[in-house]
Order: structure tokens, then C-alpha cells, then sequence
């Protein structure tokens, strides 16, 4: 087997013998999908591939290229490509790699020693698992869409030429279910979708069952009245605002000007009930890793903390024009690209309360079950407006769906109109790896009718 | 890119185990992009990216396996992989591959390394220079330069073997404005399928100057209504709902699962008569144009609805053998790690009778959607959401100020059958869309100046709705 690390040294040896800094990432990935349709295999892929990307720096000039073709010749051709495309690039100061710190040896359980032993045959025995948990949750789920099961087994690379040298490996199992749900007139759509770094933590009941309930719950679902009341937010949809929220949060996003956040930290920005944090050191978290996407040791940041603006995540670049340290958040999702600034295990702390009882304490309001939005959550100015279906809340109780209504604040407005935070913490395995429970918001406007 | 007759013998071994169909997808992809921020360029991205994928078709099951190394050593152990998910008896097939030419012609005038990389960073830098100097409450100017071209060869056992080239050039700008702690953007672009005669057509000067107008302007938006009002869409990109809310579930896959609004509808009416809507895969300089598409079959022009009345749906080769048709060649894929599925191409709403200016002076109170950022669809009830970027209030069959915050909400279906003003002012978009379906495609949209009767806007404030009487 090709020694991959020392190939990626090899890379930075000779770049750096010209005088210049240099990055090398190699990454080896195995892939496998599974896609069932009534009970059959519709597809099946299964593959390897490998790639190499070289960072150059010279003189606070960057440049980039990667490749697929690992011969001797293309792995010159690639850095001598990121060392000529350094020469267009604007010099800043503050571009520079950074120096190799001690990583920790600690176990982040991120790899599971059983997935590569999985045979295909289970992964689809699973996989239909998921698509009969989802029909026999009730007879008005008619049928499925894109039942999938995947996985990436991973190996990652990264030498730089100031000395670090790393590397680890991962695994992900991840599924998804569309549930399509139809009684006389109705027709209504969900999903069910989990992921792990282990393949026995998925449950295939559990994503059927999500998918087919979510779908049929809002069958027959109609539009209230418009007005501004109390809205229940279902975990995967608080985590799908969280994603855009953590946008807000990068040392980017405030040193150029693009948060609504900018100028306010130290500030009371929500209510008390809001503390989030980015953790990249998370056990069995589908965002952990010992180092991040520029060689950097992860860590754990509280960010707000019961409603005050504490921090913000950084890499090295941002680091270094803030003067402080970088908080390991550099991701990389392969070898194509450079590492940009983002959350790793990002979730707002769980409260106390069971989803139960934030219903319950609600005398009318909306508890939505899932959003459809692209571009309406706005991290730069902060506009939050999303399309969404649930269930009407009328004295603690939830009484009939709704569909085709609109809910819409402002991200200030919602972070301070947070009343309360359950404990139902849950990983939703959407950008990155964004941890929610059931959330209750005050003053929302309810678009309908 | 291999050997034809490598090709017949890596087709052969993947149906050794009595596949019906074997194919192989070999794509070379090279790559360049550049982005500046903070008057700074600073990411300068080349790519090189090659690799192959054997797909067997097994009765209903599509078996994959791709890689990175093309000697026809790993090719054969694809098409093992792939092989093995079938269980018949092998057939022992001649294969005779005949090369196919296609008589599309999308030329590249002006090849992309005409341009050095530091005249294309120097673009960029003046845009960012354009956008300051408009207005001092400019803050921040995002600008990026995108080119791919992606080399196709396709060979199956039916003896198919097509070529494609597509060249893909794209600019992006996004301008940011700063006032009283109110921050406001504007984002666009504009591209093509050709090389750098672009730059000829399309001005990056004026997109910066455009992006800074519109940026400034919305710092003085108030917050949008909420509740239902007519909406006046604005030509071209606006064309991105009908791809949305409508497009997408004239898809075969959702169509022949019956998982589509629109299934078993063909011939029936599900538009109002003034909508003529058609997917045209062979539009030259469009991003969404193809020789060939991703399963090898031609790309063409399909009339997906005439006069209101549904025509049909769009089709790829595993959608099209299930249903024993063919492919209108709306199979495409992300690259050759992915398999293909039916996919849009340039997908557009044709002219109408009306004068645009009369559909806006038709609107006593309303909504003017300038600008849409991106949406959703909810394929099985045809439910759509769409962010507006840049809207106004219209009063009087007159625009009135900009408002923030707007979500479009409707049904697909519905408005199809409800838009009541078709303008004759049919435009494409600049060219920047990209479609996600599971899988990233390029794509165009298009369509005059619409108006749709009711449609129900999200935004925060209530009042405006009520004091509009809706």
C-alpha cells in the first residue's frame, strides 16, 4: 500500500526547497450507496478514489490545485500549478500556515472498525428495513422516494512544510427516506434521515418511521389565518436555522462585514436560555477529528453563552488578524479545495423541559414539523423567512395540520424570542453537523391566509 | 481517452453476468477559480480531475462502480464491481462501437487560456473597484470567476460511443451595503457554454455597478408584508420558479413512480392558456446545452406543456426503458462519481400577448419580484418556497419602495393554472443557474414578465397586509 503521508511530506519537501511554504493533503475515500425502490435495489455504487491538493503560500500569496492522477509527473505538474497561480494572488500579511502543534491521542470514536467488514448485503438488508419501517407506519404512506443508505470510509492525509505531519481516518453510515403520504384529495411529503460514524448507531425503524410520520401527520393540512403568535420548533428544523445562524458566527463572517452579528460581541444578543457551542472534539461527533483541515488541533468554544455574544470560531488566517489563536475550524470536505472557516459539532445546549411539555405549555400556536426555505435565512442581514407545515396547538393539544403557510422574524428577534429550549438534543447531518432539540419562539408572523 | 478497444472488452466483462445494458462514462475535467473579497484575490483553485464509471443495467437495478485510474486493468475491476450486482447468465455479445457525431455546434471563439489568469484576476479587481466607487455605503464586494470544461466520452454495449465538450465560463458578484447597522446584498451573475467571448456580450463592469445599485437601495427596504397578494414576476431568472415549482416534477423519475403532481396528466390541461413551457437541451452558448447527455443520448427540444395542456415529461435512459420509450435526453449527472438522472436543461415559460408595462399597470396593490434567490419544491404536492432578493411594493399599477424579508409561497400547480398575464418580453437568464437534485447540474431558465393573481408573501409584517385589505 502506498504510503500516502509520506507522499504528502514528499510534496511539501520539494515545494519548500523553492522557497516557498507549502501544503499537502491526500485523501483516500471508499464509497458505498445503496438505493431501494418497492423492495428492490435500484442502485448500487461502490467505489474508491483518492486524490491530491497542494497549498502554496509565498510571500501571503495563496494558490491551489488538485488532482485525481497520483503518477509522479501530475503530482509535479500540481504544485508547480499552485506555485504559479500564487504569483496572481494579492499579498496579505496574514496568510500563512500554521506552525505544528502537539495533537492529542485521545480516542474521538470516530471510526468504526466494523463498517469496512459490513457486507453488502446487509447494507441492503438495511436499507429496505428503512423503506418497510416507513410504509408500515400507516397505510396512507403510498409509497417511497430515494430510500438510501451510504457510507465513506476515509483516510486523510496533511503535511505541511513548517514540520506537521498527520493524519487519521474516519467512517460515516448515514440514510434517508422521502415518505410520501395520500389520503382522498391530500398528498404530503417527508423526510427521515440519521447519521453515524457507526454503522450499528443508525436505526432503520427509526428513519422509516420519522419519514412516514412526519408525512402523514400533515395530511389534510390547511393554512390559518395570518398573524404573529408562538411557534414549536421540531429539532431538525431548529437545526436547520442553527446552520445558517452558524454562518454569522466565523471571525470571517465579522471581520468583512458579512453578520448581522458584527460589533456585537460581548453583547447580550438572545435570550437567557441560549448557550451554543462549537465542539470539534465531540465523542462519536460526525464533525470530529483530531486536527482540522489546516493541520490545527480542534478544541471546544462556547460562542454564546446564555444569550451573550462570548466568541467566534476562527482558523489560522483569521487568528492571526484578530490576534488570538485559531479554534482548529479550518474544515475540509476533500481534497478539491482549500480548507474555508466553518462550525464542526455545532448545537445549542439542551434545556430541561421534554418535547411534551414545551406543547403543552403552549394555549395556541404552531408547532412546525418541517421548512422549506433557500436564501430566506439570512446570516448577513438577518432576514429569517421560510415556508412551513406542522401542527395547529390550540390549549396544549395539538389539534389539526397545517400546510402553505409562511413563518418569518428576524434572527435578533428570534434569538431573543427563544422562551424555551428542550432536552431533546439531536445531530442533524446538515451542513456539517448541527445538534437541536425542540425549541419554543415567541412573535413569530404566521403568513397564511 | 481509452483505447475503443479497451472499451468493447471492459463491456464485455461487465456483462459476464447477464447485465442488459453496460456502459462506460469516462470524464476529464480540468478547472480553474478565482474569488476575491476584501479587495483581495485570494483563492486561485486549479483542478485536474479524470476517472471512469461502469454502470450495468440489471432489470430495475442500475449497478455502479467508478475509479480514478483508467488503465484497463482497474476498468476491468469496475466492471467486476459493477457485474456483480447482476446474477444471470452471460451473453456473449459482439460489440461493434460506432463513433456518433453530433451536428450540435456550441463553439468556443476565444479559448479560455487567451486570457492570461492574471487578466481574469485583473477583471476581478475592477469590479470590486466599479462596486466601491458607486455609493460610500458599499461595504464588502465578493467577485468570483468560474471556468470547467469537462470532457465526455460515452460507450455502451448497444455500441454507442458519443463525445461531448462543454465549456463552462461563469462570473459572480455579490455587493454588500452598510447603514445604521443595517446591512443589505445583492447578488448575480452571468455565464455561458463558450469560451472567452463572454467578456464580448456580457459587461462585469455593469453587474458590479447594477449589484451596488440594487444593494444600496434595499438598505432602505421595510419589512415585507405578510398574507396573500398578486405578485408581478420579472422576466428571465424569474423563470427559476417554473423550474422549481413545476419543472422538477415533469422529471420521469418522479413522474413514473407517481410521486408527481403531474403524473398521467399528459394531454390534459395544468396551465393556464397563455403558458407555453419547453426544455431545449440544444440552445448554443446556454449552460445547460449538451451534445450528447450523460447517458449518450442526443440532447433535444421537448415541448413540455403547449397552450396549457401538458405535452410531456422529461426522460432519461433508465426511466425511459422502464416505461419501453425513449429518452428525450434529460439524462445528466454531477461527474463521473454519480449516476445519472433525469435533469433539466435550459428549461423555459415562452412569450405571451401582454405588454409588460401594462401587467405592472394592472396591479393596483401588490408585489414586484425584481430579483428571486433560490427556492424549493415540495415534488409531490408541488408546494414551492422562494427568497425574494430584491422586491417592490406595487400601488397603483405603479412600483413603490423596496421591501426585505419577502418568502414566495404557493402551489406549482396551481399558479401554472392561475397565472393570468403572460408578457412578451421573453428573456433568458444571464446564465449562473445551478440546479441541486441530490446532484449539482447547470442549468438555464427563462420567461417573460408574469403575473400570477394570488400568492402568499412571508414576510414579518403583518399590518401592510391588513392595511392592503387581503
Amino acid at each position: 500500500m502506498t504510503d500516502y503521508l509520506q507522499l504528502a511530506q514528499d510534496v511539501v519537501r520539494r515545494a519548500a526547497a523553492r522557497g516557498v511554504e507549502a501544503e499537502a493533503i491526500v485523501v483516500d475515500e471508499h464509497e458505498t450507496q445503496v438505493r431501494v425502490d418497492g423492495g428492490q435495489v435500484e442502485q448500487l455504487a461502490q467505489s474508491g478514489s483518492k486524490g491530491l491538493g497542494v497549498r502554496v503560500i509565498e510571500g501571503g500569496r495563496v494558490g491551489y490545485a488538485f488532482t485525481s492522477d497520483l503518477s509522479p509527473s501530475s503530482i509535479e505538474e500540481t504544485w508547480q500549478a499552485a506555485a504559479s497561480l500564487a504569483k496572481v494572488a494579492t499579498a496579505d500579511e496574514y496568510r500563512a500556515l500554521p506552525d505544528p502543534q502537539p495533537i492529542s491521542q485521545e480516542d474521538l470514536e470516530i471510526w468504526d472498525p466494523e463498517l469496512p467488514q459490513v457486507p453488502i448485503e446487509d447494507k441492503i438488508a438495511f436499507t429496505k428495513q428503512v423503506e418497510d419501517a416507513a410504509l408500515a407506519y400507516d397505510p396512507r404512506v403510498v409509497m417511497t422516494n430515494r430510500c438510501t443508505y451510504q457510507d465513506v470510509i476515509a483516510h486523510i492525509y496533511l503535511a505541511n512544510s513548517r514540520g506537521f505531519a498527520g493524519t487519521y481516518d474516519r467512517t460515516v453510515a448515514a440514510s434517508f427516506i422521502i415518505g410520501i403520504g395520500r389520503d382522498e384529495g391530500s398528498q404530503t411529503m417527508a423526510v427521515g434521515l440519521d447519521a453515524s460514524n457507526f454503522y450499528r448507531d443508525l436505526n432503520a425503524q427509526a428513519i422509516g418511521q420519522e419519514a412516514g410520520r412526519k408525512a402523514v401527520e400533515i395530511l389534510g393540512g390547511q393554512p390559518v389565518q395570518t398573524q404573529t403568535g408562538t411557534v414549536v420548533l421540531d429539532p431538525t428544523v431548529s437545526a436547520e436555522i442553527l446552520a445558517y445562524l452558524s454562518m454569522a458566527l466565523t471571525a470571517e463572517a465579522m471581520q468583512r462585514g458579512r453578520s448581522f452579528l458584527v460589533g456585537k460581541l460581548g453583547q447580550e444578543i438572545g435570550s437567557d436560555k441560549v448557550s451554543l457551542l462549537d465542539n470539534g472534539r465531540l465523542k462519536r461527533g460526525l464533525a470530529s477529528a483530531p486536527f482540522d483541515g489546516e493541520g490545527v488541533p480542534t478544541s471546544a468554544s462556547r460562542l454564546i453563552d446564555e444569550g451573550v455574544l462570548q466568541n467566534v470560531i476562527y482558523d489560522t488566517y483569521t487568528a492571526r488578524i484578530d490576534g488570538t489563536v485559531s479554534t482548529g475550524n479550518a474544515q475540509r470536505d476533500s481534497h478539491r479545495g482549500l480548507p474555508s472557516l466553518g462550525p464542526s459539532n455545532f448545537y445549542i445546549q439542551p434545556g430541561t423541559l421534554s418535547h411534551e411539555e414545551l406543547i403543552a405549555g403552549v394555549d395556541r400556536g404552531l408547532y412546525v414539523t418541517n421548512i422549506m426555505q433557500t436564501g430566506g435565512i439570512d446570516p448577513i442581514n438577518g432576514d429569517c423567512s421560510m415556508g412551513a407545515s406542522g401542527l395547529w396547538i390550540e390549549n396544549g393539544e395539538l389539534v389539526r395540520p397545517v400546510t402553505g403557510v409562511t413563518v418569518a422574524t428576524t434572527l435578533p428577534d428570534l434569538l431573543q424570542n427563544i422562551v424555551a429550549v428542550g432536552a431533546d438534543l439531536r445531530v442533524v447531518p446538515f451542513v456539517g453537523a448541527i445538534g437541536a432539540p425542540t425549541i419554543r419562539v415567541e412573535g413569530m408572523t404566521i403568513g397564511g391566509k | 481517452m481509452i483505447p475503443e478497444d479497451t472499451a468493447t472488452r471492459v463491456l464485455a466483462a461487465a456483462l459476464d453476468t447477464g447485465g442488459d445494458l453496460a456502459e462506460i462514462y469516462v470524464e476529464d475535467r480540468t478547472s480553474l477559480s478565482l474569488r476575491l473579497e476584501d479587495s483581495k484575490l485570494e483563492h486561485a483553485v486549479r483542478g485536474k480531475d479524470r476517472g471512469a464509471g461502469v454502470r450495468v443495467l440489471f432489470g430495475p437495478l442500475a449497478a455502479y462502480a467508478y475509479t480514478d485510474d483508467l488503465s484497463e486493468k482497474s476498468l476491468l475491476s469496475a466492471a467486476q464491481a459493477a457485474a456483480a450486482a447482476a446474477s444471470g447468465k452471460g451473453k456473449n455479445l459482439v460489440i461493434d462501437l460506432t463513433h456518433q457525431p453530433s451536428p450540435l455546434e456550441y463553439p468556443v471563439v476565444k479559448p479560455f487560456d487567451s486570457l492570461t489568469v492574471a487578466d481574469k484576476a485583473q477583471i476581478l479587481h475592477r469590479m470590486d473597484e466599479t462596486a466601491r466607487g458607486f455609493d460610500a455605503h458599499v461595504s464588502q464586494v465578493i467577485a468570483g470567476y468560474g471556468e470547467l470544461r469537462r470532457r465526455v466520452w460515452i460507450f455502451n454495449s448497444e455500441g454507442l460511443y458519443v463525445k461531448d465538450d462543454r465549456n463552462i465560463v461563469e462570473v459572480r458578484a455579490m455587493v454588500l451595503a452598510q447603514k445604521n447597522g443595517v446591512i443589505q446584498r445583492a447578488m448575480e451573475g452571468f455565464g455561458g457554454q463558450m469560451g472567452m467571448e463572454l467578456f464580448d456580450a456580457h459587461d462585469p463592469m455593469n453587474l458590479s455597478l447594477r449589484l451596488a445599485e440594487a444593494a444600496v437601495k434595499m438598505l432602505d427596504a421595510r419589512p415585507a408584508p405578510a398574507g396573500e397578494m398578486t405578485v408581478v414576476m420579472d422576466s428571465g431568472w424569474g423563470g427559476v420558479l417554473f423550474h422549481e415549482a413545476c419543472g422538477h416534477a415533469m422529471e420521469a423519475d418522479f413522474v413514473s413512480k407517481g410521486s408527481s403532481a403531474y403524473t398521467g396528466m399528459v394531454g390534459q390541461r395544468v396551465a393556464s392558456p397563455f403558458v407555453t413551457a419547453i426544455d431545449d437541451g440544444t440552445i448554443p452558448g446556454r449552460r445547460g446545452s449538451l451534445r450528447f447527455d450523460d447517458d449518450g443520448t442526443p440532447a433535444s427540444r421537448t415541448v413540455l406543456i403547449e397552450e396549457g395542456i401538458l405535452k410531456e415529461y422529461m426522460w432519461d435512459l433508465v426511466e425511459a426503458r422502464r416505461m419501453n420509450r425513449d429518452s428525450t435526453g434529460n439524462g445528466r449527472r454531477q461527474s463521473f462519481r454519480h449516476l445519472p438522472m433525469p435533469r433539466m436543461t435550459n428549461t423555459y415559460i415562452a412569450a405571451g400577448p401582454h405588454d409588460p408595462e401594462e401587467i405592472i399597470r394592472s396591479v393596483k396593490k401588490g408585489l414586484y419580484v425584481k430579483r428571486l434567490g433560490g427556492g424549493q419544491a415540495d415534488i409531490a404536492k408541488g408546494d414551492f418556497v422562494f427568497s425574494v432578493t430584491e422586491g417592490y411594493l406595487i400601488e397603483d399599477g405603479k412600483l413603490a419602495e423596496p421591501v426585505r424579508g419577502a418568502t414566495l409561497m404557493g402551489n406549482g400547480p396551481e399558479v401554472l393554472a392561475e397565472i393570468d398575464m403572460v408578457g412578451n418580453d421573453f428573456a433568458l437568464d444571464p446564465g449562473m443557474g445551478m440546479c441541486g437534485k441530490g446532484q449539482s447540474a447547470r442549468v438555464s431558465v427563462g420567461q417573460p414578465t408574469v403575473r400570477i393573481p394570488r400568492l402568499t408573501i412571508g414576510g414579518t409584517d403583518e399590518e401592510i397586509a391588513g392595511a392592503m385589505g387581503l
